[in-house]
């Protein structure tokens, strides 16, 4: 081998070995098991023996022409993640500004508003199952308003209310963290100018502020948009989908339909299907938000 | 020293008033795990009347806390130092090499980022079947591996660009391998990312649901504590008092991690949700 030849060889082998764990880690974990659940999805599969009977595209046709079930989780999965958009980015804002002004305490104020964030979702629904029954109960005899008393994980109409109050309370402090990072990036000076040319708070506010936290928001409603859209354990502890099948989200419609009544070729079609719509929408967020990012 | 004008103090008091509300149904949790199950029964609201510190031990015993405690640590544990390890290696020779396979592997790696766990799971478990990596705490911990890598190893790749090339040269010069240049050279220097890595997969893995749910609810010993409170939770629909006792016991560890790590999770959390 030429000195040359060998010094190359020595390269490759030192690349392979820092990156080749990192690759058999994620081919293992992620990339291999993607693959096998798109192949799966042309196929009926029941999970339990190894055969695999490709059947084409039957399953997208039932999930796409059959599945009132598979659609009614899209919907409410869909309303769910407007909502927790909605809801969460304009709290969290409206409380990082709050928060970032020169008030006393602020740090102890932003880690209380993270505490339920460090809890799992599992608790954290189990913990307000206890609270819309029992807490309700007890609010209802100290302050008699019937409000207390309404089936608040019974009724098919509140109980989307329910679920994204939950999961509001839960994320709010890490989106408020998000926004609080993003205001300390705004330039003290470009704030002092504006006031010496008399711009009021509000206009400052839309004007100078909000476009230069813009990236702090495109990051914020991205995740908010993946974690809405990716929604279970929440409802798995909270609602279990229920009543009826009302909050059943499409992870948990995947989960069940794979483990719970054993049509694991059926489930992988949902799961591309959910990976695809993910994709589709955050590019298309992702896109949209960018280009409304100024620089300083 | 900083004037605090009436105006801030005002706002100091709402938003003070607003906090409490947010962390009363905690406060709740907290106050009914010392109650009895009458005293709940008849107020939920009221403080209780003596401490009963019996909901804990019966938690405690039922649940089988010790065991999964040492579960989801041994779990976690060998997730996050997987992770760190080998998105640290990665993160740093794709970031030092400019080629073409590189860029491309660099591709392959962070892939992942845009790949939902719900979309592959279901074979995810036939593969870790195969492997032999389901039932145990510990294939969980490696099936994790893959799962953090590809954020950690992004965020270690763009952390690299601000440590000097020469750095790597002059340890290579003095005759240290590549990988003693890495590990005592360079790994040290990239601490602040290592500790966000840290936080963030550590947040994640303890309290993970999904996957031990998966990989582990068919073995009844190598339940980690999420599962472990959820089937409690199962047996005890209307005994809130020992419920609660539950969930306190649960969520402990998380608080005690939260409270004395306050300052790096919550930057952590920043640095890992600014990245993608």
């Amino acid at each position: 081998m030429t000195p040359l030849k060998r010094k190359q060889w020595d390269r490759a082998l030192t690349f392979a070995l820092f990156t080749l764990p990192a690759l058999a880690a994620i081919l293992i974990s992620v990339e291999i098991p993607f693959l096998m659940s798109v192949f799966s999805s042309f196929t009926k599969w029941n999970g339990l023996d190894r055969a695999q009977t490709f059947i084409g595209l039957e399953n997208y046709k039932e999930l796409f022409l059959d599945d009132l079930d598979m659609w009614k989780a899209f919907g409410f999965t869909l309303r769910l993640t407007l909502g927790s958009v909605l809801v969460v980015n304009l709290c969290a804002l409206l409380l990082a500004v709050l928060l970032d002004s020169d008030i006393r305490g602020k740090n102890a104020l932003r880690a209380a508003f993270y505490v339920p964030n460090i809890v799992s979702l599992i608790i954290i629904g189990y913990i307000w199952r206890f609270i819309f029954s029992a807490g309700f109960e007890s609010f209802f005899q100290t302050t008699g308003l019937d409000f207390f008393m309404f089936s608040w994980l019974g009724d098919v109409n509140l109980v989307y209310f329910s679920v994204l109050m939950v999961s509001v309370w839960h994320s709010l402090g890490f989106y408020l963290v998000i926004y609080i990072a993003g205001l300390q990036t705004v330039p003290r000076d470009l704030i002092e100018a504006s006031m010496i040319d008399g711009a009021g708070r509000v206009v400052r506010f839309f004007r100078i502020t909000l476009p230069l936290i813009m990236s702090a928001i495109t990051v914020s409603v991205f995740h908010s948009l993946s974690n809405g859209l990716k929604a279970f354990d929440v409802i798995f502890s909270l609602t279990n989908g229920g009543p009826g099948n009302s909050t059943t989200t499409i992870a948990l419609d995947i989960y069940r339909t794979a483990f719970v009544i054993n049509r694991f070729g059926y489930g992988t079609a949902k799961s591309v299907v959910l990976f695809l719509m993910i994709l589709i929408l955050s590019i298309f967020q992702v896109r949209l938000f960018k280009s409304r990012e100024v620089e300083v | 020293m900083k004037k605090y004008t009436p105006a801030s103090t005002f706002t100091t008091l709402i938003l003070s008033v607003v906090a409490l509300f947010y962390l009363y149904p905690l406060f709740l949790v907290v106050i009914n795990s010392f109650k009895t199950f009458s005293e709940i029964t008849s107020n939920v609201l009221a403080l209780p009347k003596s401490l009963v510190f019996e909901n804990f031990s019966n938690a405690f015993r039922i649940m089988n806390y010790p065991q999964y405690f040492l579960n989801t640590l041994l779990a976690t544990a060998v997730g996050v130092s997987g992770v760190v390890l080998v998105s640290s290696m990665a993160g740093y020779k794709l970031s030092r090499t400019k080629t073409r396979y590189s860029f491309v592997m660099f591709m392959v790696l962070i892939a992942p980022m845009m790949i939902p766990f719900h979309s592959f799971m279901i074979s995810l478990v036939k593969v870790a079947k195969e492997l032999h990596l389901i039932g145990s705490p510990l294939g969980l911990g490696v099936l994790y591996w893959g799962l953090g890598a590809s954020l950690a190893l992004f965020m270690y790749h763009g952390a690299v660009k601000s440590v000097p090339q020469e750095l790597d040269d002059c340890a290579l010069i003095d005759g240290a391998g590549p990988l003693r240049a890495f590990f005592q050279i360079i790994f040290p220097l990239l601490q602040p990312v290592t500790v966000s890595v840290i936080v963030i997969n550590t947040m994640w893995m303890w309290n993970d649901f999904l996957l031990p749910l998966l990989v582990l609810s068919g073995s009844k010993k190598s339940l980690t504590l999420q599962l472990a409170a959820y089937n409690f939770f199962g047996l005890y629909k209307v005994d809130w008092n020992f419920a609660m006792a539950g969930v306190l016991l649960t969520i402990l560890p998380a608080v005690i991690f939260y409270l004395s790590l306050q300052r790096y999770i919550i930057k952590g959390m920043v640095a890992g949700a600014v990245k993608t």
